[in-house]
Order: C-alpha cells, then sequence, then structure tokens
C-alpha cells in the first residue's frame, strides 16, 4: 500500500500551464487527506457506540446497522466502483454463514480461524460463477445474479444434511472470544464496527490503487477501458472477488451474532441481495461512505418501522422501503451523498466568488 | 525513423470482413510504416470503421491477416493490442464522464506503472502536451465536443504509444478547433509519433496526411499522397457520384479543396 505514504509530489515537468487551472492538490486529493478523512468519518461513526454504550435495544440496532453498512460497502466495490449490478449477493453471504456454522457446530473449529479460508472460498466461488455471468451487460447481468440466488435458495433447502434445510442451524451459546460469542451486546456492536472500519478501509485503499480506477473504467465505458489496454474481464472478476470474500465475512459474522440461520434469513432478496444493493443506492452508490450512510438512516428507521407496525401493518416496511428507493431514484440519483457533495460544492462556488 | 521506413509497423494482407450478406471490407492491404501519418478516406459506409476495428482488434477479419511489429494478431484481443503500444480513439467519443480529465488521463498512464503518484505526473506531463492541464480537474462530462476528443488522444498518449489510429478526430468541431487539433497532430508527429487516421473532411487530410489512402464499398480504390488523390477521377466519383465525373470534375475538385 504504497499509496499511504502521504502526500508526496514527485518533481514535475516545469512547464507551467497556459492558464491557471485548479491547485494540482485538489485535483485528486493526497493520500494524507484522503485518510485522514477517513479516520474522521469513522470517528463519526463510533459516536453513537459511545453514546449508546448501556442501552441493548439501541446496541442492538447499532451492530445490525454496522454490519449492513459493511456489506452493502462489500457490494458498492463491485456493483458501485464496478458498476456491475449484482442481486446474487446473498449467496456469498449465505457461504459465510453456513460454513461458518458447520465448521462450529460439527467441529467445535473457532471462527475466527475459518473466517478468512472461508472468505477466500467465497471469493474462487464468486470467480467461477461471475465468469460466464460477466458476459452479460447491465439488466441482465442483474438477472442472472438474482437466478444464482435463487438457485442457491433451493439448494439450501435440500441439502438437510449440510444446511439442516428449512430447520436451519443453530450454534450453541459458549460464551467466550474465541467462540465469537459474547455475554453483551456492546462486544457485538464493536465487532461489527471493526468489520465496517476495515471494509471502507479497504474501499479508501482501492479507490487510490490501479485497480480501483480500473473498475471506474470499466463501469464508464467498456470498449474505452478496453483501448486504455485494460483486461475488463479480468478487472471485474478481480472487483468481484473481494467483493465476495467480504460478503462472506460478513455472513459469518451476522451467523455469530444471529446463532442461528434458515434459508429464508439468508436469501430473501429484500432482506439481503437486494438491501446491500438498496442501502448503496439510498447512500450514494459507488461513493466509499454512501453504503454506510445508507445503512446508517435505513436499518434504524426498518427497525422502527417493524416494531410499530409489524401487527397492525405487516409488509409495512418493505412498501416504504420501495417508496423510498423511487423516490431515491427520481430527486437524488448519486444518493444522499450526492446531495452533500453538491451543496458543498455549491458552499465552495460562493465562497469563491 | 529513415533508416527503418521500409518495414511496415502495423499491417494489413488482403483482410475482408463479412457481415452476412454484406462485405464490409473486401480484400484490402495496407501498412503503415515508422513515422509516417497515413489517412484512410472515403464515404460513409465506405468500411472505413470496420477496417478500423480490425486494425484495433474488435472485430476479426473472415479473411486476411492484420501484423503488427512483424507478427500476425488476427485474434489478439483489443486490450493486448493496446498494452502492445497500439492507442486509439473512438468515433464517438468515449470519455469516462463521472472521472475529471486528469484521472481519464491516468486509466492510460496507469498501464505502465501501478504506482498513483507515478500515474497521476505522467497523466500531468500528458495534459501538458495537449494544451490541457488548466481542465485537469474538470469532470470529464462537461467537457466541450472538442475538448473531449482531445482528452481521448490524451488518454491514448498516456499509453505510450507506437502508433495512434484516430477515428474521425475531427467530426463536428468547428473551423478554429480543427485547426488546432492539426497543429496538435503534427507537433505529436514532430515527435515521433505514428499515426493512422480516419478522416472524413478531404481538407483536413489534405492539411496533414502524407499518404492517402481511399476506400469505397469496402474496397481500397486510390492510394497516393493527398494532392494526387484529390484529382483521381475515381475518387471524385466516389464521393460525388458518376454524373460528376467529366463536366463537372473541375467544379467537384475545387469543392472538395474549399
Amino acid at each position: 500500500m504504497s499509496s499511504i505514504d502521504g502526500g508526496k509530489d514527485l518533481p514535475r515537468p516545469a512547464a507551467a500551464p497556459a492558464r491557471p487551472g485548479a491547485p494540482r492538490h485538489e485535483v485528486i486529493a493526497t493520500a494524507q487527506r484522503a485518510w485522514l478523512t477517513y479516520l474522521g468519518g469513522m470517528a463519526l461513526a463510533f459516536l453513537p457506540f459511545v453514546a449508546f454504550i448501556n442501552d441493548a435495544h439501541w446496541l442492538n440496532i447499532l451492530a445490525l446497522t454496522y454490519l449492513m453498512g459493511g456489506l452493502a460497502a462489500s457490494w458498492n466495490i463491485i456493483g458501485g466502483f464496478g458498476g456491475q449490478f449484482s442481486l446474487g449477493h446473498g449467496v456469498f453471504f449465505a457461504i459465510g454463514a453456513y460454513s461458518t456454522a458447520i465448521f462450529v457446530t460439527r467441529w467445535g473449529v473457532s471462527p475466527w480461524l475459518t473466517m478468512i479460508p472461508i472468505a477466500i472460498f467465497a471469493a474462487c466461488v464468486a470467480m467461477l460463477i461471475s465468469w460466464p455471468t460477466f458476459r452479460l451487460r447491465g439488466p441482465f447481468f442483474a438477472i442472472a445474479t438474482l437466478a444464482f440466488n435463487e438457485v442457491a435458495f433451493v439448494l439450501a433447502n435440500h441439502a438437510e444434511s449440510l444446511t439442516g434445510g428449512p430447520r436451519g442451524l443453530s450454534i450453541p451459546f459458549k460464551a467466550g472470544l474465541a467462540n465469537m460469542i459474547f455475554r453483551d451486546r456492546w462486544a457485538y456492536a464493536l465487532l461489527m464496527f471493526a468489520f465496517v472500519a476495515l471494509v471502507i478501509a479497504l474501499c479508501v485503499w482501492l479507490r487510490r490503487s490501479r485497480l480501483g480506477y480500473y473498475l471506474l473504467a470499466v463501469r464508464e465505458d467498456e470498449d474505452a477501458a478496453r483501448a486504455a489496454g485494460i483486461n475488463v474481464l479480468g478487472v471485474k472478476l478481480k472487483g468481484m472477488a473481494l467483493s465476495a470474500g467480504l460478503t462472506a465475512i460478513g455472513g459469518t459474522l451476522f451467523t455469530m451474532y444471529l446463532r442461528y440461520i434458515d434459508p429464508p434469513t439468508l436469501f430473501t432478496l429484500p432482506e439481503v441481495g437486494v438491501k446491500f444493493a438498496l442501502l448503496s443506492l439510498i447512500g450514494g452508490i459507488g461513493t466509499i461512505w454512501g453504503p454506510l450512510l445508507g445503512a446508517a438512516l435505513i436499518v434504524p428507521f426498518e427497525n422502527w418501522l417493524r416494531s410499530a407496525y409489524a401487527d397492525s401493518l405487516p409488509g409495512l416496511s418493505l412498501a416504504i422501503l420501495g417508496l423510498l428507493m423511487v423516490l431515491a431514484a427520481l430527486f437524488m440519483k448519486r444518493g444522499v451523498m450526492g446531495v452533500i457533495d453538491d451543496l458543498l460544492k455549491r458552499r465552495r462556488g460562493k465562497g469563491a466568488s | 525513423m529513415t533508416a527503418n521506413a521500409s518495414a511496415p509497423m502495423l499491417e494489413v494482407r488482403n483482410a475482408s470482413k463479412q457481415f452476412g450478406g454484406l462485405r464490409a471490407v473486401d480484400g484490402v492491404s495496407l501498412a503503415v510504416r515508422p513515422g509516417e501519418i497515413v489517412s484512410i478516406i472515403g464515404p460513409n459506409g465506405a468500411g472505413k470503421t470496420t477496417l478500423f476495428n480490425l486494425l484495433t482488434g474488435q472485430l476479426v477479419p473472415t479473411e486476411g491477416e492484420v501484423r503488427y511489429l512483424g507478427e500476425a494478431i488476427n485474434a489478439l484481443p483489443p486490450h493486448e493490442r493496446a498494452r502492445r503500444g497500439m492507442g486509439r480513439t473512438f468515433q464517438i467519443a468515449k470519455p469516462l464522464i463521472a472521472l475529471n480529465a486528469l484521472e481519464n488521463v491516468m486509466i492510460g498512464a496507469f498501464l505502465h506503472d501501478a504506482n498513483l503518484n507515478v500515474a497521476r505526473d505522467r497523466a500531468y506531463a500528458v495534459l501538458e502536451r495537449v494544451g490541457m492541464v488548466h481542465l485537469a480537474a474538470r469532470r470529464a462530462g462537461e467537457l466541450t465536443l472538442s475538448e473531449r476528443r482531445r482528452l481521448e488522444v490524451a488518454r491514448a498518449l498516456a499509453l505510450e504509444p507506437k502508433i495512434v489510429l484516430l477515428d474521425e478526430v475531427m467530426a463536428g468541431l468547428n473551423q478554429a478547433e480543427v485547426g488546432i487539433e492539426i497543429d496538435l497532430l503534427r507537433s505529436l508527429h514532430a515527435q515521433g509519433l505514428t499515426f493512422l487516421i480516419i478522416e472524413h473532411n478531404l481538407k483536413v487530410v489534405r492539411a496533414f496526411s502524407e499518404r492517402v489512402i481511399v476506400l469505397d464499398r469496402g474496397k481500397l480504390i486510390a492510394e497516393g499522397t493527398a494532392d494526387q488523390i484529390l484529382n483521381s477521377a475515381a475518387v471524385i466519383e466516389a464521393y460525388l457520384g458518376a454524373g460528376h465525373v467529366g463536366s463537372e470534375r473541375a467544379a467537384a475538385s475545387d469543392e472538395v479543396r474549399a
């Protein structure tokens, strides 16, 4: 990660520009500035944890928000930066969840040990199923990934010896750091915070790396990317592998938090595959902070809707989420991050004039 | 440059491309030598862009051979050709609109070095070469047509190419912009770059081409210097129709030159 070494400015050709443009340091952020922004953002995201450290109800919501923020940010790597609108990330999430549960319940292996190998396995599966799928573009790709999710749903229901089928798998409560099972809610919230912090750090690094730029180029125009010497399929596969691996880690954490998983929990589209995309869209697709912002807005709101109206109006939260998505698509195409960006630009523009 | 002038850099041997019943390119042979500027002209539908796509790898020829640096590359994918020093632009400019001008050029500059700072500095140097440094922070989607075209040239130059293939970079530009573009190409050529250019506008071709190749209905119908081509009956016929040859030939030739 040579890009973290601060904004070291190599000497450039001396020729002065004919007309003055924007100062060079503003054209792309220096590494120093990118990582300071990261620290600032994560500190802000940590504040509610400090505020609610003794409130079990809010710690639960926080843990889910951090987890969904991390999962949406993982999806955003291929869905946002790479522009490949996958709706099949439930498959990688489920690989993380089931594999962890199987290792814990059958052989008592610590989830800490299996987490990374499972993520690598999920990355390999992702590359295998993406290789043919990446020949499809736009909505056709999205539909194909949707099909993978549904196929995996059916398989998980049928493979009873492995997944427990519709009965699901439950993990006995044996508290201990080594087992990734905790008595206190705050420990889970902290764990989920570490996850989202890791994913977003990877995004900050990616956005300043060649792979990150190549993903953006592929999203913007595949032919132009090829003309720039980019192996489009290779870049998509790398982005998908990274995204799927992180999603599987999220699956591990989810399993260890709930200690019970079954096919509907892992494959229901509005709760998993579509949710990752939706949170990113609302927060700001293709941005570093959008997915976490989307989770911070939607997860607590949804939780409240569910607890307040679950009995009187079941399905209300889904209807409202759908409405929000339509409104976001109509009025803020770049999500909340886009609105914030525009406001900042307007203020800067006023300050300059 | 002259020492190596006899060995073609980019070559097409008897290439054809069939689309169903249409033979878009029909038995075309041509060669571009290091340091040359070669133009391909022809009326709409002459097969210029199809030939271009055979050269850049977007299409594979039905018959014949594309050779680059002495090697047959018929099936080599476009990105591999770019890596071997073949830069190109598109007839419809394809800037990466969400990125700023600097980042657009960095996409090309990353080819030779994965380091962000190195790519950024190379991209600045290229923007200086094409006179666009003052637009570095501008989003590509906010650039004018002529700036977008020049940005594509810059992205291609960032690959440090041996040859640059330009697909109608002058189309839709006004007189002043065309003048700027021609000056830019001349200065790049003076620095040793080789060009193969598709151009619809004969005036433009005349201003800077050493050698002109004329395509009509997929076939190569003439090859020579710009002046030879502009006086060729076959070319005027292809552009303006058979009726113009003869009595109206002088007038047609004037129109083409105007």
